[in-house]
């Protein structure tokens, strides 16, 4: 006895359970929740320094949003909480609803009694001259017009003509309401089994590892259990944690194109790439991409997307010049050579002299004169080389090339040295991320732009035709309900109606 | 011709057609109103064309980017996408009545970007902006904000045609009353300091949603409260309005700005936030009597409307209408976004504050929408609920950029 009162409770519970989150009004109250703590993270700043919000709010305000988790909102436990519960309550309205839905699209069509007639929305009585035949066949071209299928019963000298269209927009609710659950799957995968990492790399250099900014959950909680090790890498001294890629990436070369005004460099970036390329771990080349913004590298499920870029302090790269004699077409011979330095060119008898290196400088067309600007962070906008040429220990002629030049260097002997690159000054700033769950998301984000317009755009739509004959003539009887846009229907019923009329 | 002569043409055609639909209602003659459409198809062409010319022009610059990226630009969008939607209406419906509403938000759009003084170069792309993506992007979502706009207009008709009398005069007191003392209290808890100010800020905020959860609720028993709720969103409307271009003349006045420096920084410093308390004391004053005026003529203006604005039955479907266009809108401008940070940057939602704002406005209007379909809602509080899911949208267009901060480029003023 008292076990089965048990048994009892829990289904009472369980069902109370179902109830709660089947509701729509549950629905309603999370959205209102959820859009209003929005807010918050909105006003506040997220995420930022723990200095910057002591520059804005006072110690205990700071303490007290730090406990709420007003720093981090979306991603604290209560946030993620109403996004299950709102999942939940979605997922549940849906099983819910879904199979009568679908009993009401697969229903199959029959003729209308008296009752029937008497409880639809609409309908009207018209009578046809021409009898029953002529009736029947207005009423189909009528139907057909409209795209309607029908179906046609005669019974006892009576007509009847049930039809319907649009029975699948009854889906389109649920279409839109499965897209969301996909997509909270998908991320909910993202977050269990991806990652978000970054990687500064500068041109020449490999890295095995990228840094992150989250862990995957999946290895943090296995690790916490002691089922299996994270493959994350954690710095003793608290620094960021690294994530093994598995292979190696290199910065084969990073450079950026400004914008150009009268021909002259701005230092607005139009465009960045860097030239990746992928080792395996026994240093043999995969592959190479050049990755601008927008359009990222992908090896092994890790994507790289170009986000950022900056000098390195203090570093010395490589000049890379080309010299190529002014009579000849040929591609001319690549001389490098560091900052301060020179070097003998063979093929034109000369000791080339890098005298100075500067970020930023521009040639007066006009003049021919070189002017230096400042540069923000030593950022190379239009690497500029002083050049000192060497007859043997003497000095034959200076001169400046640039990257972006507004006339022609003076180059007083036969042949033509022209800049090439300024290269491993600076690094290219990785984005680097491995989300397994995008797809489930894209899809999500498919069926979220069709479930709508299924839903608000169409309509179920039935009419019932009655034909009897009534002193020789046709008795029409027509009567039609939608489950929505009630506006639009009537203007369909009624030119229905019309046109069996004519 | 260049695009900018045009623009400008469409903006005179816009101010014809504004003037010719409030004749229409005033003067109830079918030719005038005939003259009003014709002019608005005139401007949407001119406009369309100088769109197009735009984009040309700046491939002839050089720069070959779509005219869809800056303020300026996503400001004449927003107006073309508006008087579209407004014209499909107006066919639809055949109903002229709308438009001495929704001309009025096209033509002092396009004029608060003559006056503002807002940049209309063509400026070129930061590489972030340079995808495909921000075509379909910013198309889909300005399309989105124009249905919501007509829904809103309607809305506000649909309300005041609603209410059978504007209520004692008692409500209004009580109304302004609290404004004052609400005003008050926040200059004090604002000069206390940054967490008094932040403590008013979250206090008002669960003020004004207890105040529309309420109207939602029980507007239909109490039309007065929902009429001083019209009253309000009338001021707000035109009185943020003013104070801005009151700003922006104060500081063309006194001031240029610093490269770095952004009209964010001087938003109502010449009105509400002025260090002047004569100004504060004169701007309050012209609100409190601005929505004296519109609380008290509001009932006039119904009466010339009721003859001319379909039946509510048709207000409340042409609002749904357009609700169900937007919020489709909105859900794709949402997601191209999504996708495009996604192949920029990997994260397909950062919870950004544009991001989260948009997605609040989905919110409001999911909310509508089941309001409607499941409990059967409609009229009054279909009504309040989409005007305060506009006043979301607007401020996740423009409040965003002028309060908050974020990834969004186009905000800044110059």
């Amino acid at each position: 006895m008292e076990k089965q009162d048990q048994q009892g409770m829990v289904e009472v519970v369980a069902d109370k359970i179902w109830k709660f989150f089947s509701s729509v009004k549950l629905a309603v109250v999370l959205l209102i929740i959820l859009a209003v703590v929005s807010v918050i993270g909105t006003v506040i700043q997220q995420n930022q320094a723990p200095e910057e919000y002591l520059k804005e709010y006072s110690l205990t305000t700071v303490q007290w949003f730090e406990t709420l988790g007003f720093f981090d909102l979306y991603h604290t436990w209560w946030f993620v909480l109403l996004l299950l519960l709102l999942t939940a309550n979605l997922t549940i309205c849906t099983l819910e609803r879904f199979p009568h839905a679908w009993k009401a699209m697969r229903a199959p069509l029959k003729p209308l009694e008296d009752d029937g007639f008497k409880a639809v929305p609409y309908k009207k009585e018209i009578m046809i001259k021409g009898g029953m035949e002529a009736a029947e066949t207005a009423a189909l071209r009528a139907l057909q017009g409209k795209r309607y299928t029908h179906q046609l019963t005669k019974e006892q000298g009576v007509t009847h003509l049930a039809s319907q269209k649009g029975a699948y927009s009854r889906m389109g609710v649920y279409v839109t309401h499965v897209s969301i659950i996909l997509i909270f799957v998908g991320a909910l995968i993202g977050a269990f089994f991806g990652f978000k990492g970054f990687l500064n790399l500068p041109e020449g250099e490999a890295s095995a590892v990228v840094y992150l900014r989250n862990e995957p959950l999946w290895d943090q909680i296995m690790d916490g259990f002691g089922i299996s090790k994270s493959p994350v890498i954690h710095d003793p001294r608290g620094g960021v944690p690294a994530m093994p890629l598995g292979y190696y990436v290199r910065t084969d070369d990073f450079e950026v194109d400004y914008y150009a005004n009268a021909g002259r460099p701005t230092g607005m970036p139009s465009e960045y790439w860097s030239i990746l390329s992928v080792y395996d771990l026994q240093q043999q080349k995969v592959l190479e991409k050049r990755i601008r913004v927008n359009d990222p590298l992908t090896h092994h499920g890790i994507t790289f997307y170009q986000s950022s870029y900056g000098t390195i302090p203090n570093a010395t790269g490589r000049i890379v010049l080309n010299v190529s004699q002014k009579n000849s077409p040929g591609p001319g011979e690549t001389v490098v050579l560091m900052p301060g330095t020179s070097v003998y060119v063979k093929s034109i008898d000369r000791t080339i002299k890098a005298a100075g290196l500067a970020p930023f400088g521009m040639r007066d067309a006009a003049t021919g004169q070189v002017q230096y600007y400042q540069a923000r962070n030593e950022e190379l906008i239009n690497p500029t080389v002083e050049l000192e040429v060497y007859r043997g220990k003497s000095l034959a002629y200076k001169t400046q090339v640039m990257k972006v030049d507004s006339s022609e260097p003076s180059m007083p002997e036969d042949y033509r040295i022209s800049y090439v690159d300024y290269w491993g000054a600076r690094y290219t700033g990785l984005q680097v991320t491995k989300d397994p769950g995008v797809w489930i998301v894209y899809a999500g984000f498919i069926m979220l732009c069709v479930g709508p317009l299924i839903a608000f755009f169409g309509s179920h739509r039935k009419l019932w035709v009655r034909i009897q004959d009534r002193k020789g003539q046709a008795a029409v009887l027509v009567g039609g309900s939608s489950n929505r846009n009630r506006l639009a229907f009537e203007r369909e019923f009624n030119s229905i109606v019309e046109a069996i009329a004519k | 011709m260049e695009s900018a002569q045009l623009f400008n043409f469409a903006t005179v055609a816009y101010l014809v057609s504004m003037v010719g639909y409030i004749s229409y209602l005033a003067f109830r003659n079918e030719g005038i109103g005939k003259v009003a459409s014709y002019v608005t198809y005139a401007g949407l062409v001119l406009q369309t064309i100088a769109l197009a010319m735009r984009w040309i022009e700046s491939y002839q610059m050089g720069i070959g980017r779509v005219p869809l990226s800056n303020l300026y630009e996503s400001l004449v969008f927003f107006t073309w996408s508006t008087v579209l939607i407004y014209l499909l209406v107006e066919w639809k419906y055949k109903t002229r009545a709308f438009g001495a509403f929704v001309m009025p938000v096209a033509f002092l759009a396009l004029a608060f970007i003559n006056f503002a003084g807002i940049s209309t170069d063509i400026s070129p792309l930061v590489p972030a902006l340079k995808s495909n993506w921000l075509f379909y992007h910013v198309l889909i979502s300005f399309l989105g904000y124009a249905a919501f706009g007509v829904a809103f207009a309607v809305s506000m008709i649909f309300l005041l045609i609603d209410m059978e009398d504007r209520g004692p005069v008692r409500d209004l007191g009580i109304g302004l009353g609290a404004m004052a003392a609400l005003a008050v209290i926040g200059y004090a808890m604002a000069a206390a300091g940054e967490r008094m100010k932040l403590i008013f800020w979250m206090g008002l905020g669960v003020l004004v949603l207890v105040w529309f959860l309420y109207l939602v609720m029980r507007g239909a028993k109490n039309k007065p409260q929902v009429y001083l709720f019209w009253s309000m969103c009338v001021t707000l409307a035109i009185g943020l309005m003013v104070a801005m271009g009151f700003d922006i003349v104060y500081l063309n006045l006194t001031h240029t700005l610093q490269p770095g420096e952004s009209m964010k920084q001087h938003l109502f410093k010449a009105s509400f936030l002025s260090k002047s308390l004569v100004n504060v004391v004169v701007a309050w004053g012209l609100i409190a009597g601005l929505f004296w005026f519109i609380w008290s003529k509001g009932m006039s203006l119904k009466k010339l409307l009721v003859q001319y604005v379909p039946s509510q039955e048709i207000l409340d479907d042409v609002t749904y209408r357009m609700i169900a266009i937007g919020w489709p809108l909105l859900t794709g401008g949402i997601i191209t976004g999504a996708v495009w940070a996604n192949s920029a940057w990997g994260t397909y939602w950062g919870w950004d504050p544009k991001e989260t704002w948009s997605l609040i406005t989905w919110f409001v209007y999911a909310i509508y929408l089941h309001s409607r379909y499941v409990r059967g809602w409609k009229g009054t509080q279909m009504a309040v609920i989409s005007a305060v899911g506009f006043l979301a949208v607007i401020f996740t267009y423009l409040g965003v950029n002028l309060v908050l901060s974020g990834l969004h480029s186009y905000g800044g003023m110059n």
